[in-house]
C-alpha cells in the first residue's frame, strides 16, 4: 500500500500530472503515512531524478519547471501536516545574478531546482552588488551563498562579491557556490568559490552534503 | 566583387576567390570605435517630438556608424539595428545606407518570429502556457509569423534589404531549451514558414541560436536557412563536425569563442580563429565571424587581434578551381 501510493506520486512528478501528484499525497495522508515519508521518499526523489534525467540531456527544463510545479501543488496538500510534524527546511540559500549582469534564466532555474530539493531560498534578484550580498547573509545567515553571471565581462564581480564576504568576516560562515555560462570548475576555483554547478540540477545535487 | 556579392556567393555556397567574407550581428564598440553611442543603446523617448529636420539628422549619424563599422572592420555585411523599430524608419535606415555605399554591402535586419528562450521573469509562465494552453500558444506562433511576413512584404516592395537575421536563441550550453519534440511542435512549423515566406520574397535567411545546437540541428536544417549562425563552441559546437554534417546543405558562420575573446589569452584567441577557417573554409560556404557578437565590455583590441588571424590565413586560393573540393554527402 505505502509502496503503491509513493510510486504514484513519483510517477506523477515525473509525468508532469498534478492531479496524480495532489491525489496521491491526499490518498498518503488518508492512509496514515508519514508526511516526511511522502516528502522525501516520493517528491524530492523524483525531483532528483528529473535532475538526473536533465543532467544527462534526457530532460529539457520545461518539463523540469512542471514537475516543480507538480511538487510546489503536492507540498501545499502537505504543508499543514508538516508544520504539525517539525519539519524545517534543509537550510537556507541566498542566489542573485551578479552586478551588471541581468540575465536570470539560470539562477531562477537554481532557485526552483534548489526548492524542490527542501531548501529555503531567498533569491536577490539580478545586477546583485557585492555590499547586498554582504547585507543579505549578514540578515539571512544562510549556509549557501550562490552567484550566477550569463557574461565573461561580468562573472569577474564573483571574485568581488567574495572579497566583500571576507572583508566583512562572513566568509567563512558560508559555502560560495558558482555557476552560469562562462563559468568554469577551474573558474570557481580561481576567484575562491567553494563549489562550481555546471546547472541547475548540479546545483541542487552539490549541495546535497550541506544539508542542516 | 563586391563585399556583397561575395556575402551572398557564401551563403549560396559557391567557390570565392580570395579573403573569405566576415561580419558580425552586432558591433557594440561603436564609442571606442568612432566616440558614438551604439544606435540599440539610444533611448529616443522624444522622437516623436523631434521635428523631421533633427530626426534625419538621427537618422544620418546611425546610417554613419553602421557604414563606418563595415568599412573599417572590412565587414561584407551590415546588420542595422533601426530605433526607433519602426518599419518607417526601417526604410529611412535602408535608404540612407543604400544611398551612401550603393551595392557594396550585403543589408539585413532582425527577422525572426519564433519564440526564443523566454526571460527568467517569463519562463514559468511560458512554460506553464505549453502544457495548459498549447493550442493558443500555437496560434500566437502563428500570429507572430504573419506579422513578421507582412513586414517583409512591406520592405520586400520597398527594396534595398538583402534579408533577414533570426536571431531567437533556442539553446543553451548544454542543449535546448525546449526537448526535440516540443520543438518540433511549438517551434519548427513555424521556423519553416517563416523561412519559406522570407525566401518567397526573395531574401536571404540567417538563422542565428547561441548554445548547444547539436539536439535540434536537423529540425533547423529542415527549415532552410540560408546560414546558421553561431555555432558556439561554448555550447560545444565544433565547426569541424558541423561542416561535416550539413557543410553541403546550408552555408556557416562563426564558431570564433566569444568567451575566450574576452577572457582567453591572445594565443587561445589567435587559435580559435585559425580552427573557424581552418574547418568552416574548406569547399566555400563558409562566413568569418565570432559566435555572439562584439559586445559591450569586450576588449577592441581582441577583436582585432580575431581579423589579423583572418587577414592572414582566411584566403581562398586565387583559382577557384584550386579549392579543394568538398566531398558530396548528395
Amino acid at each position: 500500500m505505502t509502496e503503491e501510493i509513493l510510486d504514484r506520486i513519483y510517477d506523477g512528478v515525473l509525468r508532469g500530472d498534478t492531479k496524480a501528484v495532489t491525489a496521491g499525497v491526499q490518498a498518503g495522508l488518508d492512509a496514515g503515512l508519514d508526511p516526511q515519508q511522502l516528502l522525501d521518499d516520493a517528491m524530492v526523489e523524483a525531483m532528483e531524478e528529473i535532475g538526473h534525467r536533465f543532467e544527462n540531456n534526457e530532460c529539457f527544463v520545461p518539463e523540469m519547471l512542471i514537475a516543480a510545479r507538480d511538487m510546489k501543488e503536492g507540498v501545499a496538500v502537505l504543508t499543514p501536516y508538516l508544520a504539525d510534524a517539525g519539519v524545517k527546511p534543509l537550510g537556507k540559500v541566498i542566489i542573485g545574478t551578479v552586478r551588471g549582469d541581468v540575465h536570470d534564466i539560470g539562477k531562477n532555474l537554481v532557485r526552483i531546482m534548489m526548492e524542490s530539493s527542501g531548501w529555503e531560498v531567498v533569491d536577490l534578484g539580478v545586477d546583485v552588488s557585492p555590499e547586498k550580498y554582504v547585507a543579505a547573509v549578514q540578515e539571512h545567515h544562510p549556509r549557501i551563498v550562490g552567484m550566477s553571471a550569463l557574461l565573461t565581462t561580468t562573472m569577474s564581480n564573483m571574485k568581488l562579491i567574495i572579497d566583500a564576504l571576507e572583508n566583512a568576516g562572513v566568509r567563512d560562515q558560508v559555502k560560495v557556490m558558482v555557476g552560469g555560462a562562462p563559468v568554469t570548475q577551474d573558474y570557481a576555483q580561481r576567484v575562491g568559490a567553494d563549489l562550481y554547478a555546471l546547472d541547475a540540477a548540479a546545483a541542487a545535487e552539490v549541495v546535497k552534503t550541506l544539508a542542516v | 566583387m563586391q563585399p556583397r556579392e561575395r556575402f551572398i556567393a557564401a551563403l549560396e555556397r559557391r567557390p570565392l576567390t580570395g579573403r573569405v567574407p566576415h561580419f558580425e550581428l552586432v558591433f557594440f564598440l561603436t564609442m571606442e570605435a568612432f566616440g558614438k553611442v551604439h544606435p540599440s543603446h539610444r533611448n529616443y523617448s522624444q522622437w516623436m517630438q523631434m521635428e523631421e529636420q533633427e530626426r534625419n539628422l538621427h537618422r544620418d549619424e546611425m546610417a554613419d556608424i553602421f557604414i563606418r563599422t563595415a568599412e573599417r572592420f572590412e565587414q561584407s555585411a551590415i546588420f542595422m539595428h533601426p530605433n526607433p523599430d519602426t518599419v518607417e524608419e526601417d526604410i529611412h535606415l535602408i535608404d540612407r545606407i543604400r544611398e551612401r555605399t550603393g551595392d557594396r554591402y550585403f543589408l539585413m535586419r532582425h527577422g525572426d518570429a519564433t519564440f526564443s528562450i523566454p526571460d527568467g521573469t517569463q519562463m514559468t509562465g511560458f512554460v506553464y502556457r505549453l502544457y495548459d494552453e498549447p493550442q493558443k500558444v500555437k496560434e500566437e506562433a502563428q500570429l507572430r509569423v504573419d506579422l513578421a511576413l507582412q513586414r517583409a512584404e512591406v520592405l520586400a516592395r520597398h527594396g534595398g534589404l538583402d534579408g533577414f537575421a533570426l536571431c531567437s536563441d533556442y539553446c543553451f550550453n548544454t542543449g535546448p531549451f525546449l526537448s526535440p519534440d516540443q520543438f518540433s511542435e511549438f517551434i519548427t512549423p513555424y521556423l519553416v514558414q517563416l523561412v519559406a515566406g522570407y525566401r518567397d520574397l526573395g531574401y536571404y535567411v540567417i538563422k542565428h541560436t547561441d548554445g548547444n545546437i547539436l539536439p535540434i540541428l536537423d529540425q533547423l536544417l529542415a527549415a532552410n536557412p540560408h546560414a546558421l549562425h553561431s555555432l558556439d563552441p561554448q555550447g560545444g559546437v565544433d565547426i569541424a563536425e558541423v561542416k561535416r554534417i550539413c557543410g553541403d546543405q546550408v552555408c556557416l558562420i562563426g564558431n570564433v569563442n566569444c568567451g575566450l575573446l574576452d577572457t582567453g589569452t591572445d594565443e587561445e584567441v589567435i587559435e580559435s580563429a585559425r580552427y573557424a577557417l581552418a574547418h568552416g573554409m574548406p569547399g566555400g560556404g563558409y562566413i568569418f565571424s565570432t559566435s555572439n557578437c562584439i559586445y559591450t565590455g569586450m576588449r577592441l583590441a581582441r577583436y582585432e587581434l580575431m581579423l589579423d588571424v583572418w587577414r592572414r590565413e582566411g584566403n581562398y586560393p586565387q583559382s577557384p578551381t584550386s579549392t579543394p573540393p568538398r566531398k558530396s554527402h548528395d
